[in-house]
């Protein structure tokens, strides 16, 4: 135990840091049991209440201007672990680093297919502020990848190719504070452009800050969740139908797709949720939420839909998919990447 | 040749896959059989539709012998859009007695007298059906061939099959029809799906004569009892009830194939116990559920058969293949009666 | 409701009833395990759920191993085997229960369910296999270990008792899981 410990502080290079990292952990879960709990094939720690955030404290927090970028696009998701020495005033720097890498990896040929040879990339790196809620959290960073001709006329805009962002909200502090201090940890990586564009700049994040990028693919029991939670803030954000997708693994597999009126489904949500403090959702509500829209459906056609999986939960603003890709509207950000951040962490390989 | 032409000319070679082209372009007689020989079909697709434009050309093919191409194609593979039913109502006395070419004169007269610049062409099918191809124009625009109506009807029965209808044109196209088949008025059949066929055979009752019928049939084993004597399934008599209540309700073998049915309830909650807010109140609860498959009614009969949808099959479900309808709306019966439980199908039109 | 010992045995026979609410893997099962098992006479019985009908009481032999097949993407195959259990004669969970899932590798929808099966089976001092049903090795793994596990049940087994063998293969949840619920 003492030598996996002295591991830690004697560790210099990246790649027996990110070993002693993970030795620590494993120490502490012999020796100081933490709260969270990352073992696959065990328990997973899942929150079983979740607060809600005040949903007009967001417009304060973050700029409109970075939140619209936020919530144009439809994201896919990733995992990532924490990056070791990431720093915040260096963001310039890998700017810098990140085109001159996607250059070379262009004239090698991976990257061309996506902008063209005539063109180049000019990759930029900020922080949005306001999207971390605990001072535990690092703070977002946002990257987007432009395409411009090489020589580039005065009228020519350059054009958004990609772009993506690594967050972190409102992270377990007992499994922040097991980091040591030269790791960042911005568990959610999202992206939204190329496939190829995606891949490069993970592995050079990959390269740079010796982390690893995984899929985050969500449960059912995250959509039910989300389910609940963008129902609840129905009074801030009028939903005009909640759509919810099942798939039942009938022969061809058939899909379901129910859109409850938003205002029904808000009555529906209030009731099963009697609550002295209605900022705190607990998972039996939100089991009982979806299990009341299901016998409904049970009753009208006699199909169990619990022998399908629900895949997919949408409102006008927002949408989440099984397989990882999320769309999301102010309101609903800190919630929904709070719940992301903590499957990111879960699903964390030890 | 006009740019036109040649544009939809080469729009519609596209749409042809290459294994149905030499197929098609035969029926489609405009190139003789010298001209159809010198193609060659394992070309790539770029320069066999420039040749095959290079020959419409020589034989100096108007937009009159290209539209006439699309429509053979559309007649032959009626799957490319979505096909909406309708049904005449109201026949009058002398509605049997309208045949193809009395239908053809009518039709053609009355929609040009309601709108100018629109181009009909009407071929019969073999199978008795009447096809109409309609590229609509306004006062100051020409026909665009490029979104075509496409039209069928039985004649002497009450039914048509739309698709590529703009709601612009849907008043005339009525309009139209509707006086040229002597009936009253034409009303919505809440059915559509991407096959023409499935939609025609579900309408039309062909598919409901294959039902089996409950007592006629002796029970047949498929799959369903073990390979080996040593096997025995508890539940092999509710399994076979279930077969056959999947049978009957979504028929045998290959079903017409449907992509989607819609239901808006708007019936009161019968979510569970404990929710008062729609138990007490005479609200409904208001949802718009789809189900959607590649063959739907082959998807329901394997939920049925399966087990993951309880016996007796919903009359919702069944109602699909009974009335021949995928879209509906029901509402809780109003007049309160002792089952409070009915429902009520409501046509949405 | 089930009883064990309502019937007397058979020499020499072997009696096991797979549960399964798919009816994907069952009989699959069944079929391997009376093709490999020569010496012994094997009778399979296939269920959906418990109880089971009325009308085949009669010709059921006395059953010896009740394996419930879990498929871990469905929740409403958890709940049936939830529901099922109840139906079952005290007398069977000494070492006549087994359980088994699949669909264990799609971890991210099934992690809660996995863990429900598991608490069921610890809380009830049974057996917990995991079964690959998508290649027919796998199948044939778990065959081998059901009948390995049926023979025993089933007093062949010289020495040995199913009660014995549970009290070394029942599923044990992790020490700390107790501790960590109650923490949350």
């Amino acid at each position: 135990m003492d030598v996996r410990r002295s591991d830690v502080d004697s560790a210099t290079t990246p790649t027996r840091q990110r070993q002693s990292w993970r030795n620590s952990v494993r120490t502490l879960n012999t020796t100081t049991r933490p709260l969270f709990y990352s073992g696959v094939l065990t328990a997973p720690r899942v929150s079983t209440v979740r607060r809600r955030s005040n949903a007009h404290q967001i417009d304060n927090d973050v700029d409109p201007n970075q939140m619209a970028l936020l919530v144009k696009e439809k994201w896919e998701l990733s995992r990532v672990t924490p990056m070791y020495n990431f720093r915040y005033t260096e963001l310039k720097a890998y700017s810098k680093n990140l085109s001159a890498f996607l250059l070379e990896e262009k004239q090698q040929g991976t990257a061309a297919a996506v902008a063209g040879y005539d063109k180049v990339f000019a990759v930029t790196f900020s922080t949005i502020s306001g999207v971390a809620k605990t001072k535990d959290d690092a703070e977002t960073v946002f990257i987007q990848i432009n395409s411009k001709p090489v020589f580039a006329a005065a009228g020519d805009a350059p054009k958004v190719v990609w772009s993506g962002w690594l967050t972190c909200v409102r992270a377990a502090p007992q499994y922040l504070q097991s980091l040591p201090p030269e790791f960042v940890c911005l568990p959610v990586f999202c992206s939204s452009g190329a496939q190829s564009l995606t891949f490069l700049v993970q592995s050079w994040f990959e390269r740079t800050f010796d982390c690893s990028f995984g899929s985050l693919d969500l449960s059912p029991t995250d959509l039910q969740w989300l389910a609940a939670i963008w129902t609840s803030y129905h009074n801030e954000r009028k939903i005009r139908s909640l759509k919810l997708k099942w798939t039942l693994p009938s022969e061809p597999p058939l899909d379901v797709t129910m859109a409850v009126d938003g205002q029904d489904a808000w009555d529906l949500w209030d009731s099963t949720h009697q609550q002295e403090d209605a900022n705190d959702i607990y998972i039996e509500h939100v089991k009982r939420f979806l299990n009341c829209i299901e016998t409904h459906f049970y009753r009208h056609f006699n199909i169990h839909l619990s022998a399908g999986v629900l895949k997919r939960v949408a409102t006008e603003g927002a949408s989440v998919h099984i397989d990882g890709k999320v769309k999301i509207c102010p309101e609903y950000l800190p919630s929904t990447m709070e719940l992301l951040t903590e499957c990111a962490i879960l699903r964390m390989p030890l | 040749m006009d740019p036109a032409v040649r544009n939809l000319l080469l729009r519609i070679l596209r749409k042809i896959p290459t294994g149905k082209l030499e197929e098609t372009l035969t029926k489609w007689t405009h190139l003789s059989r010298t001209q159809q020989q010198s193609l060659n079909y394992s070309q790539s697709k770029w320069i066999l539709h420039e040749n095959i434009v290079y020959l419409c050309e020589e034989n100096g093919l108007t937009m009159k012998h290209v539209s006439e191409l699309d429509m053979i194609y559309c007649m032959e593979n009626p799957t490319s859009a979505t096909w909406r039913a309708c049904q005449l109502t109201d026949a009058e006395d002398d509605a049997s007695s309208v045949e193809l070419i009395s239908f053809k004169e009518q039709f053609k007269a009355h929609l040009s007298e309601l709108i100018r610049n629109v181009s009909i062409k009407i071929k019969k099918h073999d199978d008795e059906s009447i096809w109409i191809r309609i590229a609509w124009g306004d006062h100051f625009s020409k026909p665009n061939h490029l979104k075509p109506t496409y039209v069928v009807h039985y004649l002497q029965t009450p039914y048509v099959f739309i698709c590529n209808l703009s709601s612009k044109n849907k008043l005339l196209l009525h309009q139209a029809l509707v006086l040229a088949t002597k009936h009253g008025s034409i009303k919505d059949a809440n059915l559509s799906g991407r096959s023409f066929h499935a939609v025609r055979d579900l309408l039309m009752g062909h598919y409901n004569k294959t039902f089996p019928t409950s007592h006629s049939r002796p029970l047949k084993e498929r799959n369903l009892s073990p390979t080996h004597p040593n096997i025995v399934k508890e539940h092999i008599e509710q399994a076979e009830k279930r077969q056959q209540l999947a049978r009957e309700a979504f028929g045998e073998g290959t079903v017409p194939k449907l992509e989607r049915a819609t239901y808006t309830l708007e019936t009161r909650f019968r979510g569970g116990s404990g929710i008062d807010t729609f138990i007490d109140s005479e609200r409904p609860f208001k949802t718009v559920v789809t189900f959607e498959s590649k063959s739907l009614l082959a998807s329901l009969r394997h939920c049925v058969s399966s087990g993951m949808a309880e016996s007796p099959v919903s009359p919702l479900l069944s109602s699909i293949t009974q009335k021949g309808r995928n879209y509906f709306v029901i509402t809780d019966k109003t007049n309160k009666g002792p089952d409070m439980t009915t429902q009520s199908f409501r046509s949405n039109v | 409701m089930l009883k064990p010992f309502r019937k007397v045995p058979v020499l020499n026979t072997a009696n096991l009833l797979l549960v399964e609410n798919e009816e994907q893997l069952q009989s699959r099962l069944g079929e391997i395990i009376l093709q490999i098992e020569k010496d012994v006479k094997i009778n399979v019985r296939l269920a959906r759920k418990l109880p089971l009908p009325m009308d085949t009481q009669d010709s059921r032999p006395r059953i010896d191993l009740v394996v419930f097949i879990v498929n871990l993407m469905s929740e409403r195959s958890l709940q049936c085997a939830e529901k099922s259990i109840k139906c079952l004669d005290p007398g069977f969970f000494l070492g006549k229960v087994c359980f088994v899932v699949t669909g264990a590798r799609c971890l991210s929808v099934s992690t809660n369910h996995l863990l429900t099966v598991r608490k069921m089976a610890a809380s009830l001092h049974c057996p917990l296999l995991f079964a690959e049903d998508q290649t027919s090795e796998g199948v044939s793994t778990v065959a081998v270990r059901l009948l390995g596990i049926l023979k025993v049940a089933a007093g062949l087994v010289p020495l040995a008792t199913g009660l014995s063998l549970n009290s070394l293969a029942h599923c044990v949840l992790p020490s700390d899981l107790d501790e960590l619920d109650s923490l949350t």
